[in-house]
């Protein structure tokens, strides 16, 4: 179980891996830490002419506090945040979800841009991020744009990326002191990819509250302005609807009754245990 | 130093070095100008190999069937009537039968590189309906697999014992019971290292095997070579469990190519080749009748029983072993009058199967446990309880029962009523009538088995397959500094045989365990054996060695009394020592004087020396029967399906234990496999026979979260025919968890009028079998 | 070739190998340490586990050309390692150990466990070990043993480090080395180029026997805002409908109803290009069609067979048409072996979505009077966003999910 032969570059600014990307005829993928694409280029299912290391660019991996937010950049590991090497901005949410994804091993590799731009439906960032309401800024050799972490991932597997583009950074709101967040998945086992996702953040005094239902089968379901389905995010067999959340998911595409089921449920398991 | 003999809880001799990586395995073996091999595979699971295309530039890399003229198929065959054999062709020729099957083997520098050349061979295949439902293959319009046999059927067997006595009986309880196919997944996955010894005009295949010397047999057949021009290596190895008893067309190939290329050639196994390609296991279907009585006592089982067997039959056990096996071993540890069983092996597009720990065990005591529990559930008393009525009494031991197996010894009512003792059954039945947070719902469930082991001549010259076990042998000699050699054939793959050898030879000479060494895995240096499978090599290597060991210690006596200038008879042997009445010598001291000093030996000494093989059986060869008790308590979650063991408990019984730490261990690892069969692996077909498992993230072993750590009680009942009363124990762990843990889902789901029939118990298939209860209850028990 | 350099068991090391070569295979074919034991290559197992600049990971999905520069040991370069001798004895001491495959990994992980964290419980351990598996030992001796020796160094007054004292960000190993460029592989095998280009499609007869049943089957209907004669007569024009069909294109004009082509379907980072051969049938007096076709991605080995019949008849306004399509298929060969995908209605009701839209796009042109060359149609590209996944596609979903949802 070899990879195929691929070329391989490691350029030290963005702009230069930028131009690796957008060299025409030539099938490019991007590595950071290789946690995903190193299993499927080992199993041949990926067979790119080069590979773009991005793991030299030193402003991808580095961090800018803003007053409102903070600023991640994409090469960013996933225990850089679990460790908190990383500030916590989110009232401990991005630690203790990224304390969940996959395994140790891999998570001192693994990356939050390579994740996201993944655009697996069940990975842990999509669903948080999403209930988080951070951003992603991607470059391109015609500039920058950034857009809701939600509208980045487009279905299983497809980010809204230009071959010529890189993802840079994430951008992530800093929470009030008021704010609650949740999140609840559901795995077969430790480490395994989750079956279903519930997550959901209240910031009263940002105005912000959000559900997100993930590891559906396409992009999470998320609900911008969920006060209606979560309240303050506390007592919620008050408020939460369950059929009413069962028929979003159905309206949404989820025909199968038993995913629907097990869907719903993590997201009232995610605001019953809210922090 | 009684510490490191029999009985002693002895720290592995073996540990150190894999402690450091230190290990060799067969991946780990370097040889100059070694390449390397990939093969193609059939990419579909029947069809009809019209061609192979070989581009130009990787010609004289690329070879196909046409290619290794000469070479004879896999043939396993068995001796039972109506057995109908296949041949496994080394690389496909006229059709492909399973995903996976080898086309064409590809050689280049770097295993990269093969896997390179491997994808620029095109196979021109003609699709075939593959079939890929063992109970549709049965069916006389289905397609063929091996179109001479005019079905699909290896073998069909049945048994009737006074059957119709059972009719009558108030409770009849029919059950549809399945297990899902599995890999056995071994860490380490397959690996050949083969090179043609110049010197020697001997063939050197490295291989990683359980039985090196059956590889030697099966492969100089097909090779036409005679035995002594193959010599089989096994080294470290990284776990076998059954996948690593069987002849690989794979060694075949390595080995026709070693003796014509002129140098070292290896093919390592990667993880989709083991998972898709290579062997399988379990894969049953039961429809299974209880009768009984009111009170429980049962009066008969009716069965008929599907084991689905793959493409092939596998070299040595055959495709028959597993349902045969399934008819004999039905009844368990209970007695009951009548009994009726019908079976199947069937030829399916799959791998081939062939026996994972437990073999048929696991699928046998699945059936039967949850029937008795539905029984139990019938009758309105407590599980235990019918057990308790049925079980074979220790006063009835040794037992023959009803499909003439010879139970040696134990006290099965014992076991169990030991293991309930560890559980507060009133506890949990009060805790079930609490709601639980989360609404989780709690369950008991429980199961006993018994498990032959160590089958000898009279057990498996029935079967007819190519391999019977006999006498085993086992070397035991002294090196000149006083240290001693054991060579054994069968094979330690993480069984400890290294220390527990050392233990039993230290036992009987005194000989420090450290100066103890132990060689295995070389058909060179051991001598025959069918190797290691069944439970079988503490009993049998084990007993070969005490009885070599003690060999031993006559001929040094017979030294060391000369030495001692003391009459023969008025010796002994003492830690290490021989003891006469007015002095001792150590064994090191006539070790020296056999090697380095001959001139001080007495005329008449026995010419022998230090030196001795000599072979074993045990008084009686029918096996040994251990046994044990498993009660699980789970948790179950209704709404996400999840269900989590909140407590095991084990009582076992494996007679004498050579070194209890050990036992320990393999039950723990037998128990991890259990809870895999239980709730977690499964190896899917699709109905185009295509697999749909080809990494560890769709076939699922269980983790360190997914485990318990069991309460684990032994019983030491001795067994009456072996050395020490040592039974065979290195399978049970595995063989009853899926029963007991589907014992308690069922439980649990009781109240849900909701019962899980098939493994693994899924979220998924708790949650349709909670919602299958709740819009049809009728269903129950047909469902999953 | 790269020429890789970097620091293993604390001693400079260079090798000059492809660019694919992972960790793993570096260490143990330039440098023969062969305790790094490969047990799945696909980053699941853990028996690889071996630390880059002072944390685990995966050697099998890390590439040794992207830790130029780091330093990296091995279960060999723990001899004389603190907690590594203290693990060592404590894994014998529990009986934490049989085979030994994955014991190197063990070490290494358990090693970090005990760095990191100060007073885990049982199940804490567990979880900080799940990534990696056993296959003998039941984890009861691997965990005890990694327990006693947390307990114990506690004891001693040994604070465990949290993070085990990383202070960079990023992935572990990177940062060491600047930038390389572009460097080529070995030669490339033939294969790399376009297939299509470079060998005829595939012969094989695209007609299927009778009692060919498809593993995935669905049935979808949608409605055109054009009469039902227009569309039936633009369904004839079997060129015109494969242009419809995002990635697909002809090889040629059919000939008595048997067509060549191909499709090229692309999710994520993966492409694939299904060449082969369609036969149509068409019956004028029902107005139901049946393309049935089969194709082969050389790249993977994996081939599909299909089957797509197609009903048009009037809609319920005048005007309208109503298309009832029924699609089967079947999938074999390395694409196929993944777990199943709940996502086939899904994608199937994407993949008509697009195929309508772009169905509607050419129709309402033709109307107007365009020639079809001269149209742009919606959804050109399967990918971002539109319909994106091919319903062939649709079963990896899970495995991505299973195995790749963790960069």
């Amino acid at each position: 179980m070899k990879p195929v032969n691929f070329d391989y570059a490691r350029p030290s600014e963005v702009a230069s891996a930028i131009r690796y990307l957008a060299q025409d005829g030539v099938s490019a993928k991007i590595i950071a830490g290789g946690q995903s694409l190193g299993p499927m280029l080992n199993m041949r299912l990926v067979q790119p002419d080069l590979i773009v290391d991005i793991t030299a660019i030193e402003e991808l991996r580095s961090v800018q506090d803003r007053s409102d937010a903070i600023v991640i950049g994409a090469c960013v590991s996933h225990s850089d945040i679990e460790d908190r090497r990383v500030p916590d901005v989110t009232r401990g949410a991005m630690a203790s979800v990224a304390s969940g994804i996959a395994y140790r091993a891999v998570r001192n590799r693994g990356t939050i841009g390579g994740s996201l731009t993944h655009a697996d439906p069940s990975a842990d960032w999509i669903s948080i991020l999403a209930a988080l309401g951070a951003d992603v800024t991607l470059n391109g050799s015609g500039g920058s744009r950034t857009i809701a972490v939600e509208n980045y991932m487009v279905g299983a597997l497809e980010a809204d990326i230009a071959q010529s583009e890189l993802l840079v950074s994430i951008t992530v709101p800093k929470l009030s002191a008021s704010a609650r967040w949740g999140y609840y998945k559901s795995c077969r086992k430790t480490g395994e990819f989750a079956h279903a996702i519930g997550a959901f953040l209240t910031d009263p005094d940002r105005g912000v509250s959000r559900a997100v239902i993930g590891a559906t089968e396409t992009r999470p379901f998320v609900m911008t302005d969920a006060a209606a389905l979560i309240g303050d995010g506390r007592n919620p067999e008050r408020v939460f609807d369950q059929d009413a959340v069962g028929r979003l998911c159905e309206s949404l595409g989820m025909t199968d009754p038993i995913d629907r089921q097990t869907h719903v449920v993590a997201l009232r398991r995610a605001i019953e245990r809210a922090h | 130093m009684k510490e490191q003999g029999v009985g002693a809880s002895l720290p592995r001799k073996e540990d150190d070095r894999f402690l450091r990586g230190r290990g060799e395995y067969v991946a780990d073996i370097r040889m100059a100008g070694m390449k390397d091999v990939a093969f193609l595979r059939s990419p579909l699971a029947h069809a009809r190999v019209r061609g192979v295309h070989v581009p130009d530039a990787v010609r004289g890399q690329v070879f196909s069937a046409q290619d290794l003229k000469g070479v004879r198929p896999i043939v396993a065959v068995s001796g039972l009537a109506g057995f109908k054999p296949s041949e496994q062709p080394v690389l496909a020729h006229d059709k492909v039968r399973q995903v996976g099957e080898l086309i064409a083997m590809c050689l280049a520098d770097t295993r990269a590189q093969a896997e390179d050349v491997a994808a620029q061979v095109e196979a021109d295949l003609e699709e075939l309906p593959a079939v890929h439902d063992m109970l549709a293959a049965r069916r006389p319009d289905s397609a063929l697999l091996h179109e001479q046999w005019g079905d699909n059927v290896f073998l069909e067997t049945f048994v009737d014992k006074n059957f119709e006595a059972a009719l009558d009986a108030p409770i009849k309880v029919t059950r549809v019971i399945s297990t899902a196919r599995q890999s056995m997944a071994p860490l380490e996955g397959r690996g050949t290292v083969a090179f043609w010894d110049k010197r020697k005009e001997q063939l050197v295949l490295h291989t990683g095997s359980q039985m090196p010397h059956i590889v030697r047999t099966g492969l100089a057949e097909c090779l036409g070579l005679e035995h002594g021009q193959v010599r089989i290596v096994s080294p470290d190895v990284g776990g076998g469990f059954g996948y690593k008893g069987i002849l690989l067309p794979e060694d075949v190939c390595l080995g026709w190519l070693a003796m014509r290329c002129g140098h070292a050639v290896r093919w390592i196994e990667d993880r989709r080749e083991h998972l898709t390609a290579g062997a399988n296991c379990r894969e049953h279907h039961y429809v299974i009748t209880g009768y009984a009585d009111r009170d429980g006592r049962l009066r008969g089982i009716d069965c008929e029983a599907t084991v689905d067997s793959g493409a092939y039959s596998s070299y040595p056990f055959s495709a028959c072993l597993e349902a045969a096996q399934v008819a004999s071993i039905l009844p368990g540890p209970y007695d009951f009058p009548s009994y009726r069983c019908r079976t199947w092996s069937v030829a399916t597009n799959k791998c081939p199967i062939l026996p994972y720990r437990g073999v048929a065990r696991t699928g046998v005591c699945f059936a039967l446990e949850l029937v008795l529990d539905a029984i139990a559930r019938e009758a309105g008393i407590e599980p235990h309880e019918v057990r308790m009525k049925n079980l074979v009494r220790p006063e009835q031991m040794p037992f023959d029962n009803i499909t003439n197996k010879h139970f040696d010894s134990g006290d099965y009512p014992d076991a169990l009523k030991r293991a309930m003792a560890a559980i507060d059954l009133d506890a949990i039945r009060a805790r079930q009538q609490r709601p639980e947070p989360g609404g989780r719902l709690i369950g008991i469930g429980q199961a006993i088995y018994c498990e032959q082991g160590a089958h000898g001549t009279s057990v498996y010259a029935g079967w007819g397959i190519p391999m019977v076990p006999g006498h085993e042998q086992a070397t035991a000699r002294m090196t000149p500094d006083g240290g001693l050699e054991l060579r054994i054939g069968a094979h330690s793959h993480g069984q400890s045989m290294e220390t527990t050898m050392a233990q039993i030879a230290h036992e009987i000479l005194g000989i420090d365990t450290g100066s103890i060494k132990v060689v295995h895995g070389d058909t060179e240096y051991t001598p025959y054996s069918t190797g290691t499978w069944g439970s079988r090599s503490a009993v049998m290597s084990g007993g070969a060695v005490a009885t070599a060991s003690r060999e031993l210690g006559e001929l040094a006596k017979g030294i060391g009394a000369h030495l001692l200038q003391a009459k023969r008879e008025d010796v002994k042997l003492e830690a290490g020592f021989v003891v006469g009445p007015a002095g001792r010598v150590s064994l090191k001291e006539v070790a020296r004087t056999w090697y380095l000093r001959p001139q001080d030996l007495p005329a008449g000494v026995d010419p022998r020396g230090l030196d001795t093989t000599i072979g074993y059986k045990p008084v009686r060869d029918s096996g040994t029967f251990s046994y044990a008790a498993h009660i699980a308590v789970v948790a179950v979650d209704p709404e996400i399906g999840d269900i989590e063991i909140l407590d095991y408990v084990i009582v076992e019984d494996g007679g004498k234990l050579i070194n209890p730490m050990v036992v320990d261990g393999q039950i723990y690892g037998g128990l991890a496999q259990g809870i895999g069969t239980a709730l977690y692996e499964e190896m899917n077909f699709d109905t185009s026979g295509q697999p749909l498992a080809s990494t560890f993230a769709d076939y699922l072993l269980p983790g360190p979260t997914e485990v318990p750590a069991p309460r684990l009680e032994h019983m030491e009942t001795l067994a009456p025919y072996t050395e020490f009363g040592v039974k065979g124990i290195g399978e049970g762990g595995a063989i009853a968890p899926p029963a007991a843990i589907g014992n308690a889902v069922n439980d649990a789901l009781k109240g849900l009028g909701a019962e899980l029939l098939h493994s693994p118990i899924t979220p998924r298939r708790v949650l349709e079998a909670i919602a299958n209860a709740a819009t049809d209850p009728a269903k129950v028990g047909e469902a999953a | 070739m790269n020429t890789v350099s970097l620091i293993a068991n604390g001693r400079k090391v260079s090798a000059d190998v492809e660019p694919r070569t992972h960790l793993a295979d570096f260490l143990r074919d330039t440098q023969n340490l062969t305790g790094t034991h490969l047990g799945c290559e696909h980053g699941v197992c853990g028996a690889c586990t071996l630390l880059i600049d002072g944390a685990p990971a995966r050697s099998c999905i890390t590439f040794a050309v992207a830790c130029e520069n780091a330093e990296i040991i091995t279960i060999e370069g723990l001899d004389d390692d603190e907690i590594a001798a203290e693990l060592r004895a404590a894994f014998t001491r529990e009986h934490g150990l049989q085979c030994g495959y994955c014991t190197p990994g063990m070490i290494v992980s358990a090693r970090d466990v005990v760095m990191r964290l100060q007073e885990p419980s049982e199940h804490d351990i567990r979880v900080a070990m799940s990534g990696n598996l056993c296959r003998c030992t039941g984890y009861v001796g691997i965990i005890r043993a990694i327990q006693g020796v947390i307990e114990d160094r506690r004891a001693r007054g040994i604070a465990a480090i949290p993070g085990g004292g990383r202070t960079s960000l990023g992935p572990a190993g990177a940062g060491r080395a600047g930038a390389v460029a572009r460097a080529s592989a070995a030669a490339r095998i033939a294969l790399k180029t376009d297939a299509s280009e470079t060998t005829p499609a595939p012969s094989h007869s695209a007609s299927l026997s009778a009692d060919w049943k498809p593993q995935m089957s669905f049935n979808q209907s949608f409605v055109v805002s054009h009469p039902v004669d227009d569309v039936w007569r633009f369904f004839g024009r079997i060129e015109d409908v494969a242009s419809c069909l995002p990635g697909a294109s002809l090889a040629g004009a059919p000939v008595s109803g048997h067509v060549q082509g191909r499709i090229r379907v692309k999710v994520g980072p993966i492409s694939a290009e299904f060449q082969g051969a369609a036969e149509i049938d068409r019956d004028d007096a029902t107005r139901t069609g049946r393309i049935s076709g089969s194709g082969k991605d050389k790249r993977s080995g994996s081939a599909t067979r299909g089957l797509v019949g197609y009903a048009v008849k009037p809609g319920e306004n005048p005007g309208e048409t109503r298309v009832d399509v029924s699609i089967g298929y079947t999938l074999t060969g390395m694409l196929a072996q993944f777990g199943r995908s709940g996502l086939v209605e899904d994608v199937a009701s994407r993949l008509i979505k697009a195929f309508v839209a772009n169905l509607e796009a050419r129709l309402a042109h033709e109307a107007r009077g365009g020639r079809s060359e001269t149209l742009s149609l919606p959804v050109r590209e399967l990918d971002a966003g539109s319909l994106i996944s091919s319903v062939v596609f649709g079963r990896f979903r899970r495995l991505f999910a299973r195995l790749f949802g963790r960069n």
